[in-house]
């Protein structure tokens, strides 16, 4: 039994398998196998969203329950015996994963499609003997005229999971994409079928993060990121002060994709914006400026060192100051600055120069 | 008082006045409600009657019209120049084949008229006299809540909607929450087909099921009353509209709020009923928790189907012993719904548990030469001739692997094929998926695929598969759509194997 409203944290024991389990009151079958390392696969689950239970995947035998139940949305309770693996549990997955096939676009092996983004039922494919259904060609529509140059999805590889939808609702509070319609018609959707570009979209792509299957993904990034060697490298995002984790794919010394670090492990808990994750072409561009510049005595601008840059800098500052006096001069530091930069530039204003004139441009 | 969500719960209602979903339509209903484009966009394509605006005849393929000949009027129809929408059963298999006319109103083929249960002594009795004393509503007043409820408890009540779980326990559920905000439901979204009962008991009785709300509410201690009713009823909604009216100084305490449905069988399940009431697409939730705790606006609700709850006033008249003594195997007397080859199709009003063949006496006998019969609806499968003698029960026909469900009793005779009769039905369960989970949704459309396959090409080598995907639906599926979806082939399989041979 759930109990929405209960309070109180508990800790006590609960079985799985056989194996005695800490658990804490509010937990979730899912939570305390994920962190005892027995394996319940998920599709549908994503832990920054409200359960959904829907793609059945996850099911697992409760004792005194009549009905398999989903892992991840049901509530231990003190004593619980939970079963992961039985024949019935085997039988479900087999005939679930093999129906989940006959609605999904196989390659040539016959298994779900392999995306840039990997496909995690194609996955769960490999551990069944699958049964040979016909495929129920669903008449899901996609959006193939939308021209937003980010994100794409292809309904033949879509679960209908709604791990999108609930993300960009749940998460993002943007509500720009929807379930629509019914039945085998269920279709990932914006309002009037219209181009992302066209809605509330701000284009973050947390929804290609969250989707399993790679239904959504990158159009910019290569569509066989997965077998292609990358390198990932931790970086910060210097978009703004937040300081969001990023995870650079590099491949031949060249930034492919960036993801966020998975939820829980970072400030940004999973989460990117359209510029942490999509903005990364001016790292290899040619008009990108890699060193200081100062401009000559004839206009042209040179390269230089930092210690000369920052040397004309405060030179031509103290210049202003003992011709103008102080306040002749403003400071307007930048909203990629974070906090401590921040505070930085309004000391400099201040105490170095002697004005209060200082701003940030995110201020206003 | 301003609810949380309330612009929520309006859009549906919105988007109906605005004429159904387009563009334009949602970008309106944006800007009245401030809630989000898509989100209004998704929730109007999940009804029928919302998502392709215009007008058109929508004629019914339910089993009962379908063995009368829809498909032929359809084509009558559409040679005649009309714009004719194929649609869920309408409940009107008595008067089979039905339709809606451009403006909703009922067209009936039949040439015969509804029969019912002559006047009698029974809880319903459809056929006497309206009651407008409500006088069992003053009567609760003087008794204590707990005296209703063990009342309640000894007339052996069962959910008439389907479930036939114990009425009793729901009203003390209620009662035990912290929670004070709590709402009494009606379930008029009868949609199963073959169900007709709470048409007519709306259409003739409606102040039996007024008055039980008013009691449950009482009881519970609930003022608002909702009411949810199939979009596609638009007479019984002008009934219980004029019976509100005509009950206003008698209910005056408690606030009734009449809802339509907007074409979605699945909003006959509690929780996508609540869902749809709340705004969104219905998509049924996850038990637990149940509406009991957390149901409309996450309160404690008491739903309860139309039939149920108008068994309420007639159990505090004459007391919880009469009435269970009024069923034959089991607590009460039931409506029973019959249409198919029968003589005179209607509702009647029968002590719960009498057999087939005592409810086709009722009903003129039988026509033709039968076979089969679907006791419960589409959800309920079918079941041979050879067991006309079966109690129509809640637990003798779940022992046979059937239901009694809603009690929407098709006779079906040897001029069927029975696995077109299957095909019908698997049709409807696709139609009406809600989508949300995987073995309903591809399961539906997987076995409907199969068995239209091996009707064109005789090959029952098309059907190997659908048993184990049948057991899939069944076990995964979230709600009872998806757990029964499969049963119209299976049984069919079971019983009438010769229909499932290799065919020329």
């Amino acid at each position: 039994m759930n109990y929405p409203n209960q309070k109180r944290v508990e800790t006590f024991s609960i079985e799985i398998n056989g194996q005695s389990c800490r658990a804490i009151s509010g937990e979730t079958v899912v939570d305390v196998a994920r962190r005892e390392g027995i394996e319940i696969p998920t599709l549908c689950h994503d832990t920054r969203l409200e359960p959904a239970g829907a793609c059945r995947v996850c099911l697992v035998e409760v004792e005194g329950q009549r009905r398999l139940q989903p892992g991840c949305a049901w509530k231990v309770q003190p004593d619980m015996k939970v079963t992961t693996e039985s024949t019935r549990i085997e039988k479900h997955r087999t005939i679930l994963y093999s129906m989940y096939m006959s609605d999904h676009q196989l390659d040539e092996s016959g298994l779900p499609v392999e995306t840039g983004n990997g496909n995690q039922l194609r996955e769960l494919c490999k551990t069944i003997d699958p049964l040979p259904l016909e495929p129920v060609n669903a008449p899901r529509a996609g959006r193939p005229e939308d021209v937003n140059p980010y994100i794409e999805f292809n309904p033949e590889l879509c679960i209908l999971c709604a791990r999108c939808t609930r993300y960009c609702d749940e998460v993002e509070a943007v509500n720009a994409i929807t379930l629509s319609n019914r039945g085998g018609e269920t279709t990932i959707a914006t309002a009037g079928n219209r181009g992302l570009l066209d809605t509330t979209c701000e284009l973050c792509g947390g929804c290609i993060a969250t989707c399993p299957t790679g239904a959504l993904i990158e159009k910019k990034a290569p569509t066989n990121l997965v077998t292609l060697e990358t390198e990932v490298t931790r970086s910060t995002c210097n978009f703004c002060g937040v300081g969001c984790q990023l995870d650079l794919h590099v491949h031949n010394d060249r930034v492919v994709k960036v993801t966020s670090p998975e939820p829980g492990e970072t400030v940004n808990d999973g989460n990117l914006c359209v510029k942490g994750r999509f903005a990364y072409d001016f790292i290899h561009h040619e008009d990108r400026i890699t060193t200081p510049l100062i401009r000559g005595a004839d206009g042209e601008l040179r390269p230089a060192s930092w210690e000369e840059a920052l040397e004309a800098t405060a030179n031509g500052l103290m210049a202003v100051k003992a011709r103008h006096g102080a306040d002749s001069l403003g400071f307007i530091s930048s909203s990629r600055c974070t906090g401590e930069e921040n505070y930085l530039m309004q000391k400099l204003s201040r105490a170095v120069f002697g004005t209060n004139n200082i701003h940030q441009c995110a201020a206003t | 008082m301003q609810k949380p969500n309330a612009n929520r719960e309006k859009i549906i209602e919105l988007l109906e006045h605005a004429g159904g979903v387009t563009e334009d339509s949602v970008r309106e209903v944006h800007e009245q409600t401030g809630i989000p484009e898509a989100d209004i966009w998704g929730t109007g394509l999940f009804y029928t009657l919302l998502r392709e605006p215009g007008q058109r005849i929508r004629l019914c393929d339910g089993l009962t019209c379908q063995m009368f000949g829809a498909d032929s009027l359809a084509m009558e129809l559409t040679e005649a120049g009309k714009a004719v929408e194929r649609v869920s059963c309408l409940g009107q298999c008595d008067l089979a084949p039905a339709s809606l006319d451009e403006a909703m109103e009922l067209v009936t083929y039949a040439k015969h008229k509804t029969a019912i249960s002559p006047p009698n002594e029974l809880a319903m009795n459809l056929a006497g006299e309206v009651d407008l004393t409500y006088s069992a509503l003053k009567k609760v007043k003087e008794m204590s809540p707990e005296d209703v409820i063990a009342a309640l408890e000894s007339s052996g009540l069962q959910g008439r909607g389907g479930a036939g779980f114990p009425a009793h326990f729901k009203w003390t559920s209620l009662r035990q929450q912290a929670e004070t905000e709590r709402y009494v439901i009606c379930n008029a979204d009868e949609a199963e087909p073959g169900t007709f009962k709470d048409r007519e008991l709306i259409l003739r009785q409606a102040h039996k099921m007024l008055e039980g709300l008013a009691i449950a509410a009482h009881v519970i201690e609930a003022k608002e009353i909702y009411i949810y009713i199939r979009g596609e009823y638009t007479n019984e909604y002008r009934a219980i509209e004029r019976a509100l009216e005509d009950s206003k100084a008698a209910l005056q305490e408690f606030e009734f709020t009449i809802v339509k449905g907007h074409g979605a069988y699945i909003c006959g399940e509690e929780t996508a009923l609540l869902e749809s009431l709340e705004g969104k697409r219905g998509m049924p939730r996850l038990k637990p928790p149940y509406p009991t705790e957390s149901g409309f606006r996450g309160k404690p609700s008491l739903i309860h189907n139309v039939e149920t709850i108008a068994c309420v006033p007639s159990i505090i008249h004459r007391g919880g012993d009469w009435f269970r003594s009024l069923g034959k195997t089991e607590a009460g007397s039931k409506l029973y719904c019959i249409s198919g080859h029968v003589v005179a199709p209607g509702v009647y009003e029968l002590p719960l548990g009498v057999s087939l063949d005592e409810l086709v006496a009722a009903a003129g006998g039988y026509v033709g030469n039968p076979i089969a019969f679907s006791p419960g609806g589409a959800s309920s499968g079918f079941l041979p001739i050879a067991e006309r003698g079966l109690p129509l029960d809640y637990k003798h026909l779940a022992d046979a692997g059937s239901m009694l469900g809603s009690a929407g009793v098709v006779v079906i005779n040897d001029t069927v094929d029975m696995a077109k009769a299957a095909a019908w039905q698997l049709e409807f369960f696709e139609r009406e998926s809600c989508g949300q989970c995987a073995p309903c949704r591809i399961g539906t459309q997987y076995i409907r695929r199969q068995v239209d396959q091996f009707i064109q090409l005789g090959d029952p080598v098309t059907l190997a598969m659908t048993a184990d995907v049948g057991w899939e639906m069944e076990e995964g599926s979230i709600c009872g759509l998806g757990m029964v979806a499969a049963k119209p082939l299976e049984s069919a399989r079971k019983h009438f194997p010769d229909a499932f041979k290799t065919r020329d």
